[in-house]
């Protein structure tokens, strides 16, 4: 049993300080995924998730990486989230483009890349590209079945090459 | 650099040390959690064994009736329903009184 599924172990029996040091663990890059999917609200996104991982901790039943687990929580915190927000938006009237992060730790470029691509191609690129996730465990962690998440991760490659080109030619 | 070498790059952030602001807002949100979750224990126990309680009230007042209506004296009138009775009121009693003061009321 690997530390992550013994902490998670631990934690499901009601244990505070092992989900504290798998908080500690992963923290980085759930906050790193749900503030380019998110923006500035990442980090409440981030908070929730881990309040979700807490309460569902007995349902971690060891199969697969602990942070493939904890990405997948991540995820459907924020499709959750933004669902919300595109219906009070429609609601107020009108939905608002997708911001950029103001977090200066994250790079300007691929943000401003990472912009025009769909909520799904975002994502997929980060889980692929940005956090290491095969294509199998990305296409658990957002729900789809293997062939969709492969198209996705294919047009989102696509894009961001057509896209970095662009910027390189006019650099 | 092939593409993929490329975009992997981009993505690439540096490590840094855990953020433990972060964690103890986490901690302190867990925290809270367990004590809600601890306080919704108490107050489902306690309504439970005062829905209990309740039950066996009525119960009792429903015998105590029976044994009313009978018309015999009062030598001839059978004690053990009396009885039941009596003691079904006295474990109500010690069910809502003593039971949550154990569990730390």
């Amino acid at each position: 049993m690997d530390q992550d599924s013994e902490l998670a172990r631990r934690a499901a029996a009601g244990d505070a300080a092992a989900f504290a040091a798998l908080v500690r663990a992963h923290e980085a890059a759930v906050r790193r995924f749900l503030r380019r999917l998110a923006a500035d609200s990442g980090d409440d996104l981030a908070q929730e998730t881990f309040l979700t991982a807490w309460r569902r901790a007995g349902h971690y039943r060891g199969a697969g990486r602990y942070r493939a687990w904890l990405m997948r929580i991540a995820w459907t915190t924020f499709l959750g989230a933004h669902r919300a927000g595109r219906r009070r938006e429609a609601r107020e009237g009108g939905v608002g483009p997708w911001q950029a992060p103001t977090d200066p730790d994250l790079a300007i470029d691929l943000d401003r890349v990472l912009a025009t691509l769909s909520e799904r191609e975002r994502a997929a690129a980060l889980l692929c590209f940005g956090e290491g996730c095969s294509h199998a465990e990305a296409a658990e962690i957002m729900g789809l079945p293997l062939g969709t998440l492969k198209s996705i991760v294919a047009r989102a490659r696509a894009a961001l090459v057509e896209r970095l080109e662009a910027g390189n030619d006019r650099g | 650099m092939t593409e993929d070498e490329r975009i992997a790059a981009l993505f690439a952030s540096p490590d840094r040390a855990p953020d433990e602001a972060f964690v103890a807002r986490i901690e302190r949100a867990v925290r809270a959690e367990q004590r809600a979750a601890a306080a919704r224990r108490t107050a489902w126990r306690r309504f439970a064994i005062e829905f209990a309680a309740s039950a066996a009230i009525v119960v009792a007042f429903g015998l105590l009736r029976r044994l009313g209506a009978t018309e015999l004296p009062l030598g001839q009138l059978p004690v053990a329903p009396a009885a039941a009775a009596a003691m079904l009121v006295l474990g109500l009693w010690f069910a809502v009184e003593l039971r949550p003061a154990a569990a730390g009321r």
